[in-house]
């Protein structure tokens, strides 16, 4: 087995995930972490965001972590050995106010990872920009969509049942363009 | 009113407060109720990590608001406004957003 001091995001994501899953605790990747796994580090973040399917006790799910080494820190789950860190934020699993509907697994040499997939990713990021106005984030969406295959129909789909059909036209033609798909004058 | 859902007095009226008045700070909302500040913050604290509220920092002040990117918040939103419904019209009334535009410095009033 890999070092932990040597595990990529993703590697760390499929060994806890995994282990996590050995003991009853179905998990799934969310947030940052996603942003990092489909832009190959191309953007960084430090945390693995974890929302589960069920509803296990904290107990349970620091007696769990524990064996693997993560020590629990305010909310926060630590490793000595690495500088990234499991977070479990309260349920559901969601983007925007929209359940996730399909979960993504990716094969590591460390076990599987469960994540949203790259779609989910850009809608998390948009809810983010959308909402807040954050420009990063808009930036992270972008980046995903580079390097990955997004159903920009659904996206569409989802932008205006969120209320932001109107912002998403605004910015449909940099998200177009990333996927080769024909941008129609005008629009 | 919404206790008995929310689980806590302080969670209801800081939900309430932040629905309001759009945003606030521990400080403002434990001396609008005139409450302590400790239980405040706590719930504060309990209703961020859930992501039902979120913060920015402003200064030194940290300033929460209702989450609109919450799963429920639409839910939450609706239920609050009919909660104040049942309000009397004096704490409505106080309850109603304060100025936030902008009030050029040095002017007279």
């Amino acid at each position: 087995m890999k070092q932990i001091s040597r595990m990529t995001m993703g590697e760390l994501g499929a060994y806890v995930s995994s282990h996590l899953a050995k003991r009853g605790i179905k998990v799934v990747l969310s947030g940052g972490a996603c942003v990092s796994i489909y832009s190959t580090n191309l953007y960084r973040s430090d945390d693995l965001d974890f929302i589960e399917s069920g509803s296990s006790a904290r107990k349970q799910l620091k007696q769990a972590l524990e064996e693997i080494g993560f020590k629990e820190n305010h909310r926060y789950f630590q490793h000595p050995e690495t500088r990234l860190f499991l977070e479990f934020p309260p349920g559901p699993l969601a983007v925007g106010r929209e359940p996730v509907k399909e979960v993504v697994q990716k094969r590591y040499s460390t076990g599987i990872l469960r994540l949203i997939s790259p779609t989910d990713c850009v809608k998390d990021r948009l809810a983010a920009y959308f909402h807040w106005r954050d420009l990063q984030s808009l930036e992270q969406a972008l980046l995903v969509c580079s390097r990955n295959q997004v159903d920009l129909r659904e996206v569409r789909h989802w932008a205006k049942s969120e209320g932001m059909a109107d912002e998403y036209a605004k910015i449909v033609r940099r998200f177009q363009l990333l996927q080769g798909r024909p941008v129609k004058p005008g629009k | 009113m919404l206790e008995s859902l929310f689980g806590s007095k302080n969670r209801e009226r800081v939900l309430i407060f932040l629905y309001c008045r759009r945003e606030g700070y521990a400080r403002e909302i434990a001396r609008f109720y005139k409450t302590d500040l400790d239980p405040v913050q706590k719930q504060l604290s309990r209703l961020e990590y859930g992501g039902v509220i979120a913060s920015r920092k402003a200064g030194r002040t940290i300033l929460y608001q209702l989450n609109p990117r919450y799963v429920f918040s639409a839910e939450l939103t609706a239920l609050l406004k009919r909660s104040l419904e049942f309000l009397d019209k004096p704490e409505r009334d106080i309850l109603s957003p304060v100025r936030t535009r902008p009030r050029r410095k040095g002017k007279p009033l």
